[in-house]
C-alpha cells in the first residue's frame, strides 16, 4: 500500500529543524519507499463515536519472527541497539526468551563514593540517576534493568524522604536488581528490611509499643494483596507484628556524625552505636512487640516479620494481584481476568517464582497475539533509553536525566508511594510535547549519527502509518529522518 | 488487509475497561493517576453551550492527607492536649480566629484574608465509611463518589457538561503537573497540562510544531486519537500561552525558594503564577487544578507540616495579591482539598497516621468568610481512633458548583446534599458561548 498522505517535505520538516546551513542532504542508501501499513478504515462503525478513534489499527507484523523478536525486546528491555536485535534475530524467539531469563543480571559498576555517603558527603540524586541511566544504556543484560525499573515502580522509595546522607537509595537499586527474578517471599522480606524502605515508609520508626502503620498498610495494599482485601484491624495488627527494625549505620555515617558534633562543639552522645556490618535493617528485639498473641488476617498467634509475610502469601489475593500487574505491564492494558487467573495459578503453584511467571508471560500466546501489537505506551524512561540506544549515543544519559522531570518520570523520585502511572496515563499535552522535544534535542546533540536508512525497519518494524511514511519517503537528510522516526507515534508504542 | 479485532473497541470502552484506574485491585498509580487529558474534540460540536459568568475556580490538592488539627488548631480543647502531647504546642502560637480556634502560625497571609472576611473554613469534611488508603480516598474525592463506581473526575464532568472545550483546551488546566489529575479527567473534555511555562514550547520551533501536527494526524491504533488530540492540544495551548505571556506582568512576588523539611517536587508558587497568568490574560480558563505533595506526615511531623503550611500561605497570598492587583479577585475562588485528615492521637514517631475528616479552606473575594460545619469532637473516636465527619465533602462541591460556577450540580453529583452558603454572591448561570467571558 502506498503512502496516502500528501504532505510536502517543506511543510513537514522545515529548515528550522537543523541549526546552521551547510548540512549535506545525503541521499540515504537503502531508504526505499516505506509502506504505510495501517489497515484500511474499518467498515463497522464504532459503538461510541466514530470520531473518537482514527478507525484504523496497525497491521500486526507479529506473524513474522523477526518482528516478534523486536516486540519481545521492546517489552523486556528498555530499548535495543541494532546489534542486540541482530543477535536476538540470529538466536530466534525461543532461545532469546531463554537467554533473557537465564542470563544472570550484570552488576553495574560501583558508583564512586556511594557506599560512603553521609551527611558530610551526600549522594547527589543526579549522580545516582545518571549512574543508573548509564547502566541502562550499556548493560549487557538489559532485561535486568527493565525488571529493576519495574520493581522500582512497585516497591518504590524516593530520595526526598529517604535522604541523601546515606547509601540507602543506591543499595536499594542494587538489591532490587539482585532479587528481580527471585520468589515473592524472598522479595517481600528483602523489601521489608531494605534500609531505604525502612526510612521511606517509617518502619524504622515503628515500635511494638507505638506502631507506625505506614509500611504495614502499603505492604498489603500496594505490594502484595491489593486494596479492599484486608481490614483496618489487619493494618494495626501487621504494624505491631512488623515493629522492631531500624536502619543500619555505616562507618561513614558514624564518622560524619562525630565530625558534625565536634564542628558544632557539642558533646558526643555517650554511646554512639558502632557501625553495622550489614546493608540491611537491624532487628532490635527491645523495640518489637512483646505482648500477648493477637489476630492478623484471621489467625491469632505470636507474630514476627517472616510470619507476617508467610500469612500474606497464604491469601488468595496475592497471586492475581502481582500477576495482574505484570501482565498489564508486559502484555497489554486490558488483559482479561481469565488470563490473569491462569497466570496467577501457575505463579502460586511455582512458589511465587517470578522467573517462572515471566517465562509464562513471554511464552504466552497473548504476548505475541496480533491484538498485543503496539497496545502499550512506552514510559518516558523507556522512550528516552531506546532513543539513545538507537542513536548509539550513550552520552545522552545526561539529557535523559535532565529531561525526566518534565515527564514526571524521575528515577528514585516517584510521584507517590504507588509509583508511576502507566500506559495512557503518560499521554497528555505536556507529555507528548516533551516526547517530541526530547527526540529533537537528542538528535541535535548526537554528533556521529548512525545512518537512518534502516531506522524504520529496525525500530518501527517497517510498520508505519501514512503520515510517518510520507515523511520517511520524502525526507532524505539523516538528522530529520531520525527526528521523525523517534518522535513518530509508532516510536511511542511498544 | 487483516484488521485486528482490537480496533473495534471504542475508545470509551477501552478507557472504561479499568486500566486507567489501575484495574481496581491493582489500584496502583490510580489515586494520583495521571490519565489522558485529551479526547478527540470533534465530539464537542454537539455539546450544549457553556455557562456565561466570569467565575474561576482554583483547586489546590494537599496530597498525602493534611493534618486538620495542626492547620485549624483547637485552642481550648483539653482533649487535643491529651491526644497530642507534643504537637499540641501549636495551640500556644496559633493565630486566633475567635475563641475556640486558631490558624497555624505559619498561615499569617490566610489569617489576614480571614480578617477581611475572605476565608471560609468548613470543619469536619469527610464521607461515610471512609477509606484510609491514599489511593482509594483520593479517588473518592476526585470523582466525588464514595461508592467508587465513577471514573471521571468531578471537575472533568463539570467541564464536559457545561463548557465547550473544542479548540479551547485551557478551559480546564492542570498547572505544574506532568499528567492529568484525576479530578480533572473526563472522557469528553479536552484539557491542558502545563508543568512549566518556560519549557512548554516546541524546541524545534514552528517547523517542528507543524511537523508534529502532520505526524500526529489520523494515527492508527487504540492510542491514535489520544496521541493526536494531545499533540493538537499542545499546539493550541502553546500558541495561546505565547500570547498570554506577552500580556502578563506579575504584580506580586512568587517564590518557590522555600525551606521545606523534605523538598517537594511541586512548584506551587510557579504553578499559581501560571494560573494567575491564564486568568488575567483572558484565556477563557474556568477550572484550574494544582497539587502540593508531602502531607503524609507519619514521622517527625512538626517541621515538615509547618514548612508546608508556610509554603501554601506564601504562594496563595502572592496569588491573591496578584489577581487582586489585576482587578480579578472578585471572580476567583481558591479551594483546598486533601484525601483525609490525620488520626487525632500522635504516634510514637512524633507523627500522625491516616485519619478521616478534616477542615478545608475556601479563599478569595467570592468566599463567604467564617466557619462552617462542626468539628467532630476528639473524645468520641472510632475503633481505629479516628473522628467521624459532620459535613459531606459533596456538600462543599455542590455549593461551589451552584453558587460559584453557576452550574447545575445535579449534572455532576449523583445526589443532592445539604447546601452551605459558602459563596458571598451566588451567580446564576446562563447558557451562552463560553468565550464571551474572555476579555
Amino acid at each position: 500500500m502506498a503512502a496516502r498522505a500528501t504532505v510536502t517535505r517543506r511543510a513537514v520538516l522545515g529548515t528550522a529543524l537543523v541549526g546552521g546551513a551547510g548540512v549535506a542532504a545525503a541521499r540515504i542508501l537503502g531508504a526505499g519507499p516505506v509502506d504505510a501499513t495501517a489497515a484500511e478504515p474499518t467498515t463497522e462503525p464504532l459503538a461510541d463515536s466514530a470520531a473518537l478513534v482514527s478507525g484504523v489499527d496497525w497491521i500486526s507484523p507479529l506473524g513474522d519472527e523477526r518482528s516478534r523478536i523486536a516486540h519481545l525486546l521492546r517489552r523486556t528491555t528498555l530499548g535495543y541497539t541494532a546489534e542486540e536485535l541482530e543477535t536476538a534475530a540470529a538466536d530466534g524467539y525461543e532461545r532469546t526468551v531463554d537467554r533473557i531469563l537465564e542470563t544472570p543480571a550484570a552488576e553495574p559498576p560501583p558508583l564512586a563514593g556511594a557506599d560512603e555517603a553521609s551527611q558530610e558527603q551526600p549522594l547527589r540524586p543526579d549522580r545516582l540517576q545518571t549512574w543508573w541511566v548509564d547502566w541502562m544504556l550499556r548493560s549487557p543484560t538489559p532485561f535486568a534493568e527493565a525488571m529493576t525499573l519495574f520493581w522500582h515502580g512497585h516497591f518504590t522509595s524516593e530520595y526526598r524522604k529517604v535522604g541523601v546522607a546515606s547509601p540507602f537509595m543506591y543499595w536499594q537499586n542494587r538489591t532490587w536488581r539482585e532479587f528481580a527474578l527471585a520468589d515473592l517471599r524472598t522479595m517481600l522480606y528483602q523489601v521489608t528490611v531494605d534500609p531505604a524502605m525502612l526510612v521511606y515508609l517509617d518502619l524504622a520508626q515503628s515500635s511494638g509499643r507505638n506502631p507506625n502503620e505506614n509500611y504495614a498498610r502499603e505492604l498489603m495494599e500496594l505490594y502484595a494483596m491489593g486494596s479492599g482485601t484486608f481490614t483496618e484491624d489487619d493494618v494495626q495488627a501487621a504494624s505491631k507484628a512488623l515493629a522492631g527494625w531500624r536502619a543500619p549505620f555505616t562507618d561513614a555515617m558514624r564518622a560524619a556524625l562525630i565530625a558534625r558534633a565536634e564542628e558544632l562543639g557539642r558533646t558526643l552522645p555517650r554511646a554512639i552505636p558502632p557501625a553495622d556490618a550489614v546493608k540491611a535493617g537491624v532487628f532490635v528485639p527491645q523495640r518489637a512487640y512483646r505482648g500477648p498473641a493477637f489476630g492478623f488476617l484471621g489467625v491469632t498467634k505470636t507474630w514476627d516479620t517472616e510470619a507476617v509475610i508467610d500469612r500474606i502469601l497464604e491469601q488468595d489475593s496475592v497471586a492475581p494481584f502481582v500477576a495482574g500487574k505484570v501482565l498489564r505491564r508486559f502484555v497489554g492494558p486490558s488483559v482479561d481476568d481469565a488470563t490473569i487467573g491462569r497466570a496467577a495459578a501457575r505463579f502460586r503453584a511455582s512458589g511465587y517464582d517470578v522467573r517462572s511467571l515471566m517465562r509464562d508471560v513471554l511464552r504466552s500466546p497473548e504476548f505475541i497475539a496480533d491484538a498485543s501489537y503496539r497496545n502499550l505506551v512506552r514510559s518516558p524512561i523507556e522512550l528516552m533509553v531506546n532513543a539513545a540506544k538507537a542513536l548509539n549515543a550513550p552520552a545522552l544519559s545526561r539529557l535523559i536525566v535532565t529531561s525526566s522531570p518534565g515527564f514526571g518520570h524521575v528515577l528514585f523520585d516517584p510521584p507517590s508511594v504507588g509509583g508511576w502511572t502507566d500506559g495512557a496515563g503518560w499521554v497528555s499535552s505536556n507529555g507528548m510535547l516533551g516526547r517530541i522535544n526530547f527526540a529533537t534535542v537528542a538528535v541535535q546533540q548526537t554528533r556521529s549519527l548512525p545512518s537512518s536508512a534502516d531506522a524504520a525497519a529496525l525500530y518501527l518494524d517497517s510498520t508505519v502509518g501514512p503520515q510517518t511514511a510520507a515523511i520517511l519517503n520524502t525526507e532524505t537528510e539523516d538528522r530529520r529522518r531520525w527526528i521523525a522516526v523517534l518522535s513518530s507515534p509508532e516510536a511511542q508504542l511498544k | 488487509m487483516n484488521n485486528v479485532g482490537i480496533n473495534k473497541i471504542s475508545r470509551r470502552e477501552f478507557l472504561r475497561s479499568g486500566f486507567v484506574f489501575g484495574a481496581g485491585q491493582a489500584g496502583l498509580s490510580a489515586g494520583y493517576a495521571a490519565v489522558p487529558d485529551v479526547f478527540t474534540r470533534a465530539v464537542y460540536a454537539a455539546k450544549k453551550d457553556g455557562v456565561v459568568n466570569d467565575r474561576v475556580l482554583v483547586m489546590i490538592q494537599l496530597a498525602g492527607g493534611n493534618d486538620g488539627l495542626q492547620t485549624v488548631v483547637p485552642l481550648q480543647d483539653p482533649a487535643y492536649r491529651d491526644v497530642r502531647p507534643q504537637l499540641s504546642a501549636a495551640a500556644d502560637t496559633a493565630l486566633p480566629i475567635g475563641d475556640q480556634w486558631g490558624l497555624a502560625k505559619e498561615l499569617p497571609g490566610i489569617k489576614s484574608l480571614w480578617d477581611q472576611g475572605k476565608v471560609g473554613i468548613v470543619q469536619g469534611v469527610g464521607y461515610p465509611d471512609p477509606s484510609q488508603s491514599h489511593f482509594d480516598s483520593i479517588r473518592v474525592w476526585e470523582t466525588g463518589d464514595p461508592t467508587r463506581r465513577e471514573i471521571d473526575g468531578w471537575l472533568g464532568r463539570t467541564i464536559s457538561k457545561n463548557y465547550d472545550t473544542a479548540g479551547h483546551p485551557l478551559v480546564g488546566c492542570a498547572c505544574g503537573a506532568t499528567g492529568v489529575p484525576g479530578a480533572l479527567r473526563d472522557l469528553e473534555a479536552t484539557l491542558t497540562v502545563i508543568r512549566d511555562q518556560q519549557s512548554f514550547k516546541f524546541v524545534g520551533g514552528e517547523e517542528m510544531e507543524r511537523a508534529a501536527g502532520a505526524l500526529y494526524t489520523s494515527t492508527p491504533g487504540i492510542y491514535g486519537a489520544l496521541f493526536d488530540t494531545a499533540v493538537a492540544t499542545a499546539r493550541d495551548s502553546v500558541a495561546q500561552l505565547r500570547t498570554a505571556a506577552s500580556q502578563y506582568v506579575p504584580k506580586a512576588t512568587y517564590s518557590d525558594s522555600v525551606q521545606l523539611a523534605i523538598p517537594t517536587r511541586n512548584q506551587l508558587a510557579s504553578a499559581l503564577q501560571l494560573a494567575a497568568e491564564l486568568i488575567v490574560t483572558g484565556t477563557g480558563v474556568k477550572i484550574l487544578h494544582l497539587t502540593l505533595g508531602g502531607f503524609d506526615t507519619h514521622y517527625t511531623q512538626q517541621a515538615r507540616h509547618e514548612s508546608l503550611l508556610a509554603y501554601v500561605d506564601s504562594a496563595v497570598s502572592a496569588f491573591y495579591q496578584d489577581i487582586s492587583a489585576h482587578g480579578m479577585a472578585d471572580r476567583v475562588l481558591v479551594a483546598t482539598w486533601s484525601e483525609f485528615g490525620r488520626r487525632p492521637r500522635e504516634n510514637a514517631s512524633a507523627g500522625t497516621d491516616h485519619g478521616t475528616s478534616a477542615p478545608l479552606f475556601l479563599i478569595g473575594d467570592p468566599a463567604m468568610g467564617g466557619m462552617f460545619g462542626d468539628a467532630p469532637g476528639l473524645t468520641k473516636l472510632d475503633r481505629q481512633g479516628n473522628v467521624g465527619y459532620t459535613v459531606d465533602f459533596r456538600s462543599v462541591y455542590q455549593s461551589i458548583l451552584e453558587q460559584h460556577l453557576g452550574v447545575d450540580p445535579r449534572e455532576v453529583l449523583s445526589e443532592t446534599f445539604e447546601p452551605l452558603a459558602l459563596i458571598r454572591e451566588p451567580v446564576a448561570g446562563q447558557p451562552g458561548p463560553l468565550l464571551a467571558l474572555a476579555r
